[in-house]
Parts: C-alpha cells; sequence; structure tokens
C-alpha cells in the first residue's frame, strides 16, 4: 500500500514540478474587461497566440511570466492555422522548447496563464493523434491532434507538453468547445514566415467555389464525377480576368483534378503568385481550358 | 385554455431595441419583434432587451440576445437564422433574467475547425442547385418547371433527388440545409 501511495506522490509531485517549470513558457495577453488569454512564449521570445481568439487591434499588455507587464505589438496573423505572432517590447526570455509529437493516448499537460505571472495547469490525454488536415480557412495543420481536457477560455494558447517535457504545440479551440493542438512542427513552419513577413503569402484567383456532382452527360468527356462549382467571382480578380463566371465547374488545375479543394490546396502556396494556372473546366455544356495567372490573396 | 392557465402565462409586451448595421435585417428583425407583441424602440431609448444582429453594440450594459454574434457573455446566443418564436422566447428569457443558448452551444461552437466537404454521393448537380433555388423563392413544381423548361415529372424527380441528399423532409428544410452547406463548404480561393 505504502508504495502505491509513493508511486501517486511521486507523479504528483512530477506534475507539480512540471507545472512550476512550464511557468515561464506562456505569458497572459491582456483583453478587455480584466479578461486575458494565454500566449506561448516561442523560440526567440516571440509570443505566439490563437488567431481566433486575439482582437483585431495592434498592441497587446502582456504579463510576463513572474509578473512584469510588457507591452508588445501583432507582428502578424494567419487566420488558415490560427497563429498569431507578438513582439513584446522588452524581451521575454524564451524556454528551452524541445518539439516533440503527440501519440494518442499519451499524457497531455496543457499549461494557461493565470493572469498574474504564473501558471495554470490541466491533464488529460492525448485523445487522438492523426494525420494533416486542412482548416476551414484552408491553411495546412501538420497533424490532427485532440486532447480530451477541458479549457477555460482564459488558458487558450498555451503550450501542450507530453510526460517528457517536449512541446507538442499551442492549444486551441476547435468546433464545439473540443480542444485541440495546433502542433509544434506547423508552429515551426509558419511562425518564422509570419515574422518575417507579417503574414503566410498565398495564391490567389479571387473566386467562391463550391463542390457539386458532374451532370451525368458530361461524366465522359469530363472523366470524373466532381468538380468545384465557381459560385461568385471577385471583380477585376485573375479569374475575372480570364474570364471566368459564375456557374462554371472546375475540373482540374494544371491537370490535379479539383474533384476535392484539399486536392488542389497546395497548388496555390507562396510559390505559385505570378505563376500561369491552366484551369480545365465545364462551361455551358462544353469543357474547355482557362489560361490565368495567380495573383496574391490579400487579409481576409 | 383555461382562465387560471392564461392568466398564468400573461403576455408580456416588452421594449425592444434593435441593433442591426444592414438597415433591411433592422426592418425585418424589427417585424419580428413587434408581431410577437413587443414594443421596438431606437437604441438609445429605455429597453428592457436589445437585439442584436451579429455583435451586440459595443458596452451595452442592458440585456442583450445575439443573433449569430461571437460576444459568449451576452446573455443571449441564438443563431443568425434562428425563427421568430426562438427570438421572442429569448427576449422573455433575457428580460426576466435568464441565459439563453441552444442545445450544445455552452461551448463555443465557432472554433477551429476542419474543411468540410460533402460526400460525393451527397454532391448537388448544377440542375439541382437550379430548382434548389427556385425552391428558395417558394415557387411551386409547375412554375419550376415553366422556368427551367423542363417536365414536372423531371422536376418532382429533382426535388426528391435534393431532398434524399440533404437529408430533408420539407421543402423548408432542404433550403435552409442547402443554404447552411453552402456557407460551411464555399471555399475561397
Amino acid at each position: 500500500m505504502t508504495d502505491q501511495a509513493d508511486l501517486l506522490a511521486q507523479f504528483s509531485n512530477a506534475l507539480a514540478a512540471r507545472a512550476e517549470a512550464a511557468k515561464g513558457a506562456v505569458v497572459a495577453i491582456r483583453l478587455a474587461h480584466e479578461r486575458h488569454i494565454t500566449g506561448l512564449v516561442w523560440r526567440s521570445g516571440i509570443v505566439v497566440a490563437s488567431e481566433q481568439s486575439l482582437p483585431r487591434q495592434d498592441e497587446f499588455e502582456l504579463v510576463a511570466p513572474g509578473g512584469a507587464i510588457v507591452t508588445a505589438g501583432i507582428a502578424g496573423r494567419d487566420p488558415s492555422t490560427n497563429i498569431a505572432i507578438l513582439k513584446p517590447a522588452e524581451p521575454i526570455a524564451s524556454p528551452a522548447i524541445a518539439v516533440a509529437e503527440a501519440r494518442t493516448g499519451a499524457i497531455a499537460l496543457a499549461i494557461g496563464a493565470d493572469g498574474t505571472g504564473g501558471a495554470s495547469a490541466r491533464l488529460g490525454l492525448v485523445n487522438l493523434a492523426g494525420g494533416e488536415w486542412h482548416s476551414s480557412r484552408g491553411g495546412l495543420i501538420d497533424r490532427r491532434i485532440v486532447l480530451d481536457v477541458r479549457l477555460a477560455r482564459r488558458e487558450e494558447g498555451g503550450s501542450v507538453f507530453d510526460a517528457a517535457g517536449g512541446c507538442l504545440g499551442m492549444s486551441t479551440f476547435g468546433p464545439r468547445g473540443q480542444v485541440i493542438v495546433i502542433p509544434s512542427t506547423t508552429l515551426e513552419r509558419v511562425v518564422p514566415q509570419l515574422a518575417r513577413d507579417g503574414r503566410i503569402a498565398r495564391g490567389w484567383l479571387g473566386i467562391g467555389l463550391q463542390a457539386v456532382a458532374v451532370p451525368d452527360a458530361l461524366r465522359d468527356t469530363a472523366d470524373q464525377s466532381s468538380g468545384l462549382m465557381v459560385m461568385s467571382v471577385v471583380e477585376n480578380g485573375p479569374a475575372a480576368q480570364a474570364g471566368i463566371v459564375a456557374g462554371d465547374i472546375i475540373l482540374s488545375v494544371d491537370g490535379t483534378s479539383a474533384h476535392r479543394f484539399r486536392k488542389i490546396a497546395r497548388h496555390f502556396g507562396a510559390d505559385s503568385i505570378g505563376r500561369k494556372a491552366e484551369l480545365r473546366l465545364i462551361r455551358s455544356g462544353a469543357v474547355m481550358t482557362v489560361q490565368t495567372t495567380i495573383a496574391e490573396r490579400h487579409a481576409a | 385554455m383555461s382562465q387560471a392557465a392564461s392568466q398564468l402565462a400573461p403576455k408580456e409586451r416588452l421594449r425592444v431595441a434593435v441593433h442591426a448595421a444592414d438597415s433591411p435585417r433592422r426592418v425585418a428583425l424589427g417585424r419580428v419583434v413587434a408581431e410577437a407583441g413587443h414594443i421596438v424602440v431606437g437604441i438609445g431609448d429605455t429597453a428592457d432587451v436589445v437585439l442584436a444582429d451579429g455583435d451586440g453594440p459595443p458596452g451595452e450594459t442592458r440585456p442583450v440576445v445575439t443573433l449569430g454574434g461571437a460576444d459568449e457573455d451576452l446573455a443571449g446566443v441564438l443563431p443568425r437564422d434562428a425563427d421568430a418564436s426562438q427570438i421572442d422566447a429569448a427576449i422573455r428569457a433575457v428580460a426576466a433574467g435568464l441565459i439563453v443558448r441552444l442545445p450544445g452551444t455552452r461551448e463555443r461552437e465557432a472554433g477551429f475547425g476542419a474543411m468540410r466537404e460533402s460526400e460525393a454521393h451527397a454532391l448537388l448537380t448544377p440542375r439541382e442547385l437550379e430548382v434548389l433555388a427556385a425552391l428558395a423563392e417558394g415557387m411551386t413544381n409547375k412554375a419550376i418547371a415553366r422556368r427551367l423548361d423542363i417536365s414536372l415529372h423531371t422536376v418532382k424527380f429533382h426535388v426528391e433527388s435534393l431532398f434524399r441528399k440533404l437529408g430533408a423532409r420539407t421543402r423548408t428544410e432542404a433550403v435552409a440545409k442547402a443554404s447552411e452547406r453552402r456557407r460551411r463548404e464555399t471555399i475561397t480561393l
């Protein structure tokens, strides 16, 4: 019995030590009405936050580890990966960050900022660790990580650690209050670009699309059963200039089938800007090709 | 209804201020409020409740019912397409000091989610989208047949296919589900 009690006490002490050590990993980002959300202290003292929960303003007050108040300016936001970064006016020491991969069933310790320079902690399991996914705003997230942890809103944006102290990523809310993690791999990919450019460059055609079934009569000519129908065209955008009209059904982009948006999303990364793209589409019952030049997407 | 029951449910007339950036929407919401038996007042007037389309007026101290707003601290949070009876019920509840939420939205309903794409077999055809647009205008099958220059039989076939693909039982439900799907699944490129 005593052995078991000791094990439990050891487990508990180890967790408390981790939470104590994790204080330096988070800051509180002050909002109106005495509220705050959490920011994750990333490399070079950059503070990473959950884009969806950060109000649209240029400057924030941070409560740094230990309680010092530091102002920080927004240095970049990317709604597509839900990552925003802030640069503190005075440096905040960044903790050593060891990036770790999530495993389903492994212990996860989610750290939030308490608003006075300390940390709050939540313990649970990695409920699910899956492959890459695309957000509804079109961003690529390297892994699907769901936690079975409850999170207060003020804790969103904090670091999530595994049992070895490795950083799994930043906590955030998915639909219906689900707590998910923006993986460290995604932070490593997106944060440097954001710090450099203030945004994530993406290709843009200026169209709204919805997946539709190709009419039976055209399936043979189209050689596929679904495509993306143009629902709206931005005036003077690249697609409009190329003569694309609402009702066109896009079948492929540069030979890649557009039966699913995910399939062609990769064609519109930063390197696509300025490139010519060939769209194969159905218009008034006939299959045709249209040339267009991909432009840069501006902040949504 | 017995006399006792009607006494138990007095229809109180509340003063409701409607806040909407979009003027037709403000008029429409004002009509819903008035038809529910309340008094529509200006946003600056004394009001029991504020009904806001989207985000409420900043710094509002009166109880607010939002339609599709993101602020979860408001007393009443309804979806943007809430119906008249839900709006009326929410106004009354909030005026009585209660908090109103749809089931399942105690936590943040929105949130950073995955791109949704319907299953291939549930995708609509361009023709079905045309029929759907006509349904949304409240057209009868006969009128749809005339507009699209197809037989009544074909219209019925398309409508049934729409019901099946959208999982709808009525025309209204089909229109609502399709519009929800369009809102969620339209991507911009």
